[in-house]
């Protein structure tokens, strides 16, 4: 009888052995983690720093970086999967809404992977993530910033990023600052000198929504709008649209544009010696590394809001570490993108340590659950602890927030930052000095 | 008294905004006469090689890419000065339009119409990508020059000192293709054979040395507008892409083939552009097309075309 028992149980443990051996040898294994980014076509600059940003996090995810200060650098692979390390696969959406959602399919289907990152472009991944919420497939995106985005109710996106509200947001309270006399070092600036404001923004979704926001964050906060209009991206000429900007006299221009477009608008102003008080970029085009190449000093004064600035350092030094590591290996400092794709990508490992599990239902729990303090991110954030910030949201990180840099001293400078103005590294340069 | 000084302010407000009116239309006629010429710099290739050979070449956004890459090149490794680099982007250009006509087109004439238009559109994707290969989809620009950067001011109406150069070698470069065709005898044997090939090569015409010497002179057009516009633009491996679609509405507007049709349709397409712009920025591209559209239609061999 005892022998009988036995001979059950020890048959038992070899099945259980035999069934979760696979479990056990997955230990040694990867976790797919799918990554569509515009990796060619106009946008492939940006797609490029993206893919270095996120290729950062998951080998220093995946080895050990031992002195840099997070937790995730003392892990080899994910703790909680028996130290499975994260494997991303990169696909090409070529900025296209279509042909990305494609890849979303094929990346689910076809390579397996247990989840999704990405898109950058906000069309993109508005029709990328249908694709994963239609597979019930978690998609979580660092990049995209078009508010929408997360007011469609989805149950499988999750936005690690502030999105245009914010940011528009804290445009109007450093214009409101500025005008109150909250910027360190400088006296409070008459309102008068600042308004009408004038704004200028691609036809794209992203450059129509960043354009709304700002005119009724406009409205709300009682600043005159003189002239606001959209021009087509990838233009080849934008002499006209500048000639547009300082015929409204307005002092202070606004701009929402890509890297080509921001190019030819500071040639095209500087042409015509425009004279701004202030220039402000959201984003995008204006933090590029190309931006700076290729302009030199002429980007000297000009502001852009952005989430993270090599001189974050200053105040954060684990930034300061894994901005060192990245410069090796790419050659450019981090900027507000390819940074918030690490986090990203940070995000996904807490998540997968967390679910213990690469199913689908534990990685849904453990994203709604997340909570990363802001002390182990690059970014000037208090963390990550997706909710509903702003009405409307789900799945909408509400730790995040943004900054304004303003470029000083190149060729040779830096991005200071200059808002908040409790973490200003620098005096702002008001007003804009013009372009010799 | 006190009415008098009123009506003078309201005179005086009447008088600058009428002055800031006409500032803008001088201005805005101005930027579109400048960047008018280069298109029509750029368009002059593909009529002259459609003119000939009856061919499109769709590599042809590509040729101004490699032209703009061999004055950002010469600038940024030897600090060569961008104006150098114009004869030898147009050298460059010549010897690949040359080049692509021998190695390529000439091969695929045999073949049907469908393989001469991928031939080409498949040139267009070896350079495009060729380019995104060697030089990485980065944008970079010429910083040093004499012309770069540099303002010219005409009381109020300021514009980049490349661009007025770039205008006067743009009417330069018309001049000789115009004088080359019209009265050398190369010309007349370029026009014999862009006419009636078969009939040129009884009367003892190389044709074929003749179409190498349109994709020839195409190739270095674009290329000279290359090294131009890099002075004031920017440079990336899908630049052409850009220009190319304005080089067809250009060429379609101005008439196929036709050299002094090309040098209009650009002025006025940079014209249409620039109010356009200035009107609904968003639909500017859409009010070129329009007139495209309108001179199709109703005038389909073009403004100049025969």
């Amino acid at each position: 009888m005892k022998i009988k028992k036995l001979g059950i149980l020890s048959f038992a443990v070899i099945l259980s052995l035999l069934i979760f051996l696979p479990n056990l040898s997955f230990a040694q294994k990867e976790v797919k983690i799918g990554v569509i980014l515009p990796l060619s076509g106009p946008l492939a600059p940006i797609g490029k720093s993206l893919k270095d940003g996120a290729e950062l996090a998951a080998d220093i995810v995946n080895k050990k970086y031992p002195g840099i200060g997070i937790p995730i650098a003392d892990w080899e692979g994910i703790p909680g999967l028996g130290g499975a390390k994260i494997k991303l696969v990169f696909s090409d959406s070529r900025g296209d809404p279509a042909w990305g959602a494609e890849q979303a399919k094929r990346l689910i289907e076809d390579e397996k992977v247990v989840g999704l990152l990405g898109a950058y472009n906000s069309a993109v991944t508005k029709t990328a993530s249908v694709e994963a919420e239609r597979a019930g497939i978690p998609f979580v995106n660092p990049d995209s910033t078009s508010p929408d985005l997360s007011k469609r109710g989805f149950k499988w996106f999750w936005r690690v990023t502030p999105h245009e509200t914010w940011f528009t947001r804290d445009l109007f309270d450093f214009l409101d600052g500025l005008v109150a006399g909250k910027a360190p070092g400088i006296k409070a600036v008459p309102k008068s000198e600042l308004e009408p404001l004038a704004v200028a923004a691609e036809n794209t979704e992203w450059g129509a929504a960043s354009l709304t926001e700002i005119e009724k964050f406009a409205k709300e906060r009682g600043w005159k709008i003189a002239e606001a209009f959209k021009y087509p991206h990838k233009a080849t000429d934008l002499t006209s649209e500048a000639r547009k900007l300082t015929a409204s006299k307005a002092p202070t221009y606004l701009f929402a544009s890509y890297i080509a477009d921001a190019v030819l608008f500071v040639k095209a102003m500087k042409e015509m010696k425009a004279t701004p008080r202030l220039i402000w970029g959201q984003n995008a085009g204006f933090i590029q590394p190309d931006f700076w190449k290729t302009l030199g000093a002429d980007v000297n004064g000009i502001a852009s809001r952005d989430v993270f600035s090599s001189v974050l350092g200053k105040v954060k030094p684990e930034a300061d570490r894994i901005n060192k590591i990245y410069k090796e290996r790419s050659g450019f400092d981090f900027d507000g993108s390819s940074a918030r794709d690490f986090i990203g990508v940070q995000v996904w490992a807490h998540a997968l340590d967390k679910a213990k599990s690469t199913d689908p239902k534990a990685l849904q729990k453990a994203l709604n659950e997340l909570n990363i303090s802001g002390k182990e991110l690059i970014m000037p954030w208090k963390g990550v602890k997706f909710g509903s910030p702003f009405p409307g949201d789900t799945n909408q990180n509400e730790l995040g927030s943004g900054i304004i840099i303003q470029y000083q001293g190149y060729p040779d400078g830096k991005p200071e930052i200059v808002f908040p103005f409790e973490m200003a590294t620098s005096k702002l340069i008001y007003p804009f000095a013009g372009w010799k | 008294m006190k009415k008098k000084s009123g009506s003078c302010l309201l005179t005086a407000e009447v008088f600058f905004r009428k002055r800031d009116e006409m500032e803008l239309v001088v201005q805005l006629i101005v930027y579109g006469v400048l960047m008018g010429l280069i298109f029509a710099l750029i368009a002059l290739g593909l009529s002259l090689i459609f003119g000939v050979m009856n061919i499109v070449n769709f590599a042809h956004g590509e040729f101004l890419m490699v032209g703009m890459y061999i004055a950002y090149l010469l600038s940024a490794s030897l600090h060569l000065d961008p104006l150098f680099s114009l004869p030898i982007a147009g050298l460059a250009g010549y010897l690949l339009g040359v080049g692509s006509y021998r190695l390529l087109v000439h091969h695929i004439l045999r073949g049907p119409m469908v393989a001469q238009l991928f031939g080409t559109f498949g040139l267009m994707l070896f350079l495009r990508y060729l380019a995104m290969y060697i030089f990485t989809p980065d944008v970079r620009s010429v910083k040093q020059g004499i012309l770069v950067g540099k303002t010219l001011s005409m009381g109020w109406i300021s514009v980049d000192a490349s661009k007025v150069f770039s205008a006067g070698i743009c009417i330069l470069a018309f001049a000789a293709v115009y004088w080359m065709i019209y009265r050398t005898k190369l010309g007349r044997a370029l026009r014999a054979t862009s006419i009636d090939s078969e009939a040129a090569k009884y009367m003892g015409i190389d044709t074929k040395g003749m179409n190498a010497f349109a994709w020839g002179i195409g190739g270095a057009t674009v290329a000279l507008a290359g090294a131009l516009l890099a002075h004031f633009y920017y440079v990336t491996p899908t630049v052409g892409m850009l220009f190319t679609l304005i080089a067809f509405a250009t060429v379609a507007l101005g008439g196929f083939g036709s050299i002094v049709g090309a040098f209009i349709a650009g002025i006025v397409i940079g014209l249409i552009m620039v109010v356009s712009g200035q009107l609904v920025s968003e639909l500017k591209f859409s009010f070129i097309y329009i007139v495209y559209f309108l001179v199709v239609v109703f005038r389909p061999r073009g403004l100049f075309g025969w």
